[in-house]
């Protein structure tokens, strides 16, 4: 985490040092009197390298994904209730088949 | 007899086709889209930035945005192992969400660099 905190504060200061170079660069041209097109080659190297860096940082620092769906593996809680004593399993219920049961194949 | 019920962190969410009810973490979803905001965010300011820099006027300027905002919903598929089912509900949630609000930081940064760069 604080390592990309550092790459992130890094590509920030390649991109005010990329600002900074282009300011003067705009004063030379000044002095020659040709209009400014693109900043120099180097720059835009450094803009390159800076936009890495903050890609990188922007992914890296607010934290991973959490998962969404309910039912993964990794994530299961299982919860049993307290009151299985007030349960009753013997009423009339139990004539019908278990959905599971309908599955199987007895005829083995 | 246990009752396996589901993680303490879901809420109901049923899609509206009726037989099949699938349940999120809304919680977890909250995170998910708060992380991809911040990541958004931090990426339009920078793109703002940089456009200022390069000198980038009218037009070429909002493509710019667009195509740093592309770059960033590859860069979140990436992040998510291009399993976004598994982490936010919707596609349109990964692409759309959030566009709006970071044009507004990247025009904000885009006219101050492009001041401070080329005018001051």
């Amino acid at each position: 985490m604080a390592v990309d905190l550092v790459v992130g504060l890094l590509g920030i200061a390649a991109l005010g040092h990329a600002a900074f170079s282009t300011v003067q660069y705009r004063n030379i041209l000044k002095v020659t009197e040709e209009a400014f097109l693109w900043p120099p080659f180097y720059v835009i190297i450094e803009i390159c390298i800076s936009l890495v860096l903050c890609f990188w940082a922007a992914l890296r620092v607010p934290g991973q994904f959490l998962p969404v769906l309910p039912d993964l593996e990794e994530d299961r809680l299982a919860q049993l209730t307290e009151n299985v004593d007030f349960m009753t399993f013997n009423h009339r219920g139990r004539i019908f088949p278990l959905k599971i049961d309908e599955g199987l194949n007895l005829n083995d | 007899m246990a009752n396996k019920s589901r993680n303490k962190n879901a809420s109901e969410k049923s899609k509206t086709d009726g037989d099949d009810v699938s349940l999120y973490s809304a919680e977890n979803i909250q995170h998910n889209m708060r992380t991809l905001y911040y990541s958004r965010t931090f990426l339009s300011i920078v793109g703002g930035i940089v456009a200022g820099i390069l000198g980038l006027t009218g037009v070429s300027g909002f493509l710019f945005y667009f195509v740093i905002m592309m770059a960033t919903s590859a860069a979140v598929a990436l992040k998510a192992g291009f399993k976004i089912g598994m982490y936010f509900d919707s596609l349109n949630r990964v692409t759309l969400d959030g566009l709006t609000a970071g044009l507004m930081s990247f025009v904000l940064f885009w006219t101050l660099a492009y001041d401070i760069v080329h005018i001051f």
